[in-house]
């Protein structure tokens, strides 16, 4: 984050460390921070989560509601990403402060979302050519700490796993209308098929290595970032044996920060960033089905944010 | 015409004739064979790898401090760059300047619908990819605490309008005389399956963001280069797509933005001969004149002697 | 390449604290009656209102004789005249340094509060004026000694002596100046083989032993110094520090240079420093650091 001032020193401190893979908190450069994740805590959202990486705090909440699909894609549902950098976060965003920001994450994600590799948007049509289902995905930065993206791409993916749509027990065509019937039985309702959801990886350049879940530090000594949207292996989130080895793939790929890179640190850092990627889809895996596990056995009690 | 921004302006519901045409909703199978034969000849008769004949000039707008047009094919590209001015709306000091950019659709220049006045995300999105470009290859701290504003205008659309549009403004900031530390140059290669589409055309373009049914690699992929420098500036990719992909796909838009480089030096080279020849054919016009006026004073001095 | 990714669910959560005895102190909160006006000073955190001391922030009290203060948890530094502070140079100004020390209002520098190269006793000419920056640039950090507040409560800093200066390499910890116990000494060599700077105001620098203030010698030799790699068994007891401090910052125990080496110690059954990061380790780590600091206390 801008604004943060550092002696060259320290800087010189930072990036030595990077060189050695041994950063100022014992971590490698592989190495992410420990992560805390809640799901279901917003009794008014169809799914939500809400996921605490160090200092970076945010509450994502999915709403669902029904729109009617676009005419050139009448078989596909829609989502919508929104970002919401509330001031609370830093006086920073106070007003317009942090729209570019909101922006640049909301469009980012929606790119990572866009391909049926990625996020399968049939699961979200009624009735083609009528009536689809919207996914209106809000995010709200609680707290900015660093590694704004990866936290939001894996709260994201854990609401998107909470999130249940109602079944539609009978769909009547009236003239050219379509009246849908949906149940009222608040257990009757379907998961939605996460598993492919793309993750993303933000790997910092310092120095000419990429360290991935920089501190706010360590963001300040590089001029240049490369985020990696990289596609889920759904067989972490089921337990069907027989899924194809699919995921790992790119769903967006970009460049932030006004530096630049050689072609083969890029290469590098897209490695390093599959490598990333899988574990964490992996651990996020492990938490989200331990959760639900959980609830099932005894009544969820929200913990929320209080620490 | 702008909008009204203080009424509630609804939504625009015409909607392009072509919806009602036989094209419209034509399989994916039927879109990859009409983007590609049998002996892999593409629609307008260019091979996989050919990049579209470039057409570039600068001094298009003479008001302007540097301007440049270029053309490739269908997609037709305006950039103007003005002065460095002060930032507006700024208190604090900035120690590196600014690149101010703006990418704008004219509205009739895509082929499916047309464009709004009001700026819409992708334009929104195109200025910052724009912007993040540029930003290695600018000296910016030559101008401290000022910006430098680069419009791009796309008067037509036929894919690729990204590269276009940073090949045009590199061009535009060279004639601007705005300092730089290389000739910056751009290209875009769309990807279906294990075909590289390089420099595609608007319906090369739309056909790898389709989603196939099959798991198959698929997205684009825009890479900008600083060439003499080896850098890569800007690099943005959509789609869903394997390591070995993105890979393959790098080494062949560094080749193509490798090969634009002279060009780019050609078309800036020429500029500068057109001035100096401008000037060289002015002057002697000047040497004739004042030679023809010199003969007549010395005809009339012989007269005064004479009398 | 391995990686380490850990993310745990909130009914996971670990309560940080590690209070033994269960005697909480009395909390007061803003616009309680402390007490009656009569034979008592108002201090820090109060009001007087008709014949009453009213409480302006919520915490516990503190009585020195007749003053009666109120210590919030979290406050921002205040400063004292002799305290050790570790401070930012946010602007290079007229003839002094703005530095943020973690008080209300920025704390000064003044050019003549600092040893300038060649000599203690020499004239602060022109010339020096225009070489502040590169005596001390804008986001340098340096340890200093207040040496007076002024009557807005803001701080005047100065570092003549050896001992303070401009920091080299290191890392800084930002912690509630609250938990901070006031002691004769604030630089510390630790056993383990680093120093450490306890700044009164909550900035906690940590550094490799060797690195030294690099005030004197001429500008080749300082860059020089300062351009040194810091070899990895330093860089890892370092981060194995920082990491202890957090943990014990964590669990809102105070901080000196005692409770720092228990809890390096402690922390040594733990091989990979970043498993310190995990709350439960950082949770081990203060409780056992507690019970050293209470038997050392009975004792």
């Amino acid at each position: 984050m801008a604004g943060l001032l550092l002696s060259q020193s320290e800087k010189l401190f930072i990036v030595h460390g990077v060189q050695d893979d041994y950063r100022s908190d014992g971590r490698s450069n592989l190495d992410y921070r420990p992560m805390e994740l809640e799901t279901d805590l917003v009794d008014t959202a169809t799914g939500s989560a809400r996921l605490r990486l160090a200092n970076t705090d945010l509450l994502v909440a999915v709403k669902t509601e029904i729109d009617v699909p676009s005419p050139d894609k009448p078989d596909l549902g829609k989502i919508e990403f929104n970002v919401d950098c509330s001031a609370n976060a830093t006086p920073q965003f106070e007003g317009r402060g942090g729209d570019q920001l909101a922006v640049g994450i909301a469009n980012l994600m929606q790119a990572a979302y866009q391909s049926s590799q990625a996020f399968n948007l049939k699961q979200l049509c009624i009735f083609e050519g009528k009536q689809c289902w919207k996914l209106f995905v809000d995010i709200l930065i609680l707290e900015c700490g660093g590694n704004l993206c990866d936290a939001v791409s894996l709260a994201v993916k854990a609401a998107l796993f909470n999130t249940r749509i109602p079944c539609v027990k009978a769909i009547l065509m009236d003239g050219g209308d379509v009246d849908l019937q949906l149940s009222d039985d608040p257990f009757d309702n379907k998961l939605l098929d996460v598993g492919t959801a793309p993750l993303l990886v933000t790997l910092c350049k310092i120095g000419d290595k990429c360290v991935v879940d920089p501190s706010a530090e360590e963001e300040s000594c590089s001029v240049v970032s490369l985020i990696v949207g990289i596609t889920g292996t759904p067989s972490c989130y089921s337990d069907q044996e027989n899924l194809a080895e699919v995921g790992g793939k790119f769903s967006t790929i970009d460049m932030n920060g006004p530096g630049s890179v050689a072609p083969k640190t890029l290469k590098d850092a897209i490695n390093q960033g599959i490598v990333a990627a899988k574990l964490l889809d992996k651990a996020l895996a492990k938490a989200l089905i331990n959760e639900r596990k959980e609830n099932i056995r005894t009544k969820k009690s929200s913990y929320g944010f209080l620490k | 015409m702008p909008l009204d921004y203080r009424r509630f302006n609804g939504p625009e519901d015409s909607v392009s004739y072509k919806r009602f045409t036989k094209g419209y909703l034509k399989s994916y199978d039927e879109l990859y064979k009409e983007s590609l034969d049998d002996k892999g000849v593409r629609k307008d008769g260019r091979a996989l790898s050919e990049a579209r004949s470039l057409f570039a000039r600068t001094d298009m707008v003479s008001q302007a401090k540097g301007s440049s047009y270029v053309e490739l094919r269908k997609t037709k590209v305006v950039c103007s760059v003005f002065d460095p001015r002060e930032i507006p709306h700024q208190n604090e000091f900035s120690q590196l300047g600014q690149i101010f950019c703006e990418v704008k659709f004219a509205p009739f220049s895509c082929p499916r619908r047309r464009r709004p006045h009001v700026p819409d995300a992708e334009e929104k999105a195109l200025s910052v990819a724009l912007r993040k470009a540029l930003e290695p290859t600018v000296c910016r701290h030559m101008f401290p605490n000022y910006q430098v504003d680069v419009f791009i205008y796309i008067l037509e659309n036929d894919g690729s309008c990204l590269s276009a549009a940073i090949n045009a403004a590199g061009l535009a900031l060279a004639d601007a005389a705005v300092p730089m530390y290389d000739v910056i140059t751009s290209c875009t290669v769309a990807i279906v399956g294990e075909k590289m589409f390089v420099d595609p055309t608007e319906a090369e373009e739309n056909l790898a963001t389709i989603s196939p049914s099959t798991p198959i690699n698929h997205g684009i992929i825009t890479l900008s280069m600083l060439s003499e420098l080896k850098q890569i500036s800007d690099f943005t990719q959509v789609g869903s797509m394997d390591v070995e992909c993105v890979v393959k796909a790098m080494d062949i838009l560094d080749k193509e933005c490798a090969r634009l480089v002279p060009l780019m030096q050609k078309v800036l080279v020429a500029n500068v001969l057109k001035c100096f020849e401008t000037r060289k054919r002015l002057e002697e016009e000047a040497n004739e004149k004042e030679q023809l006026l010199n003969a007549k004073m010395d005809e009339w001095k012989k007269l005064l002697k004479f009398t | 390449m391995t990686s380490h990714v850990k993310i745990r669910l909130a009914s996971e959560r670990v309560n940080h604290s590690v209070t033994t005895n269960n005697d909480l102190p009395r909390f007061y909160t803003p616009g309680e009656v402390v007490t009656g006006m009569e034979d008592f000073m108002r201090g820090h955190g109060t009001y007087a209102v008709d014949d009453s001391l009213k409480a302006a922030v919520a915490g516990v009290m503190q009585k020195v004789n007749k003053l009666i203060c109120i210590r919030p948890r979290k406050n921002r530094y205040v400063g004292e005249i002799g305290d050790v502070i570790v401070g930012r140079v946010l602007e290079v100004q007229q003839r002094r340094w703005k530095v943020d020390t973690n008080s209300r209002l920025d704390s000064v520098l003044q050019l003549s509060a600092v040893n300038l190269p060649g000599g203690e006793l020499r004239r602060r000419s022109a010339e020096d004026e225009q070489m502040m920056r590169k005596h001390l640039q804008e986001g340098d950090l340096i340890s200093a000694e207040v040496q007076s507040v002024f009557s807005d409560g803001s701080l005047s800093l100065h570092t003549r002596s050896l001992k303070y200066g401009k920091l080299g390499q290191g890392i800084l910890i930002k912690v509630f100046p609250s938990y901070i116990k006031r002691r004769k000494n604030h630089f510390h060599h630790l056993p383990c083989g680093i120093s450490v700077i306890i700044g009164n105001n909550g900035y906690i620098w940590i550094t490799p032993a060797g690195q030294t203030n690099v005030v004197e010698g001429d500008d080749d030799e300082m860059a020089a110094v300062e351009l040194q790699t810091v070899s990895r068994s330093d860089r890892d007891t370092m981060a194995r520090v920082r990491n202890c401090i957090m943990a014990l910052a964590a669990s809102k125990m105070m901080l000196d240079d005692t409770s720092i080496m228990f809890a390096y110690e402690e922390s040594l059954k733990y091989d990979d420093v970043k498993d310190l990061l995990d709350p439960e380790a950082m949770l081990d780590v203060a409780f056992l650091t507690q019970h050293r600091i209470n038997y050392v206390v009975e004792e």
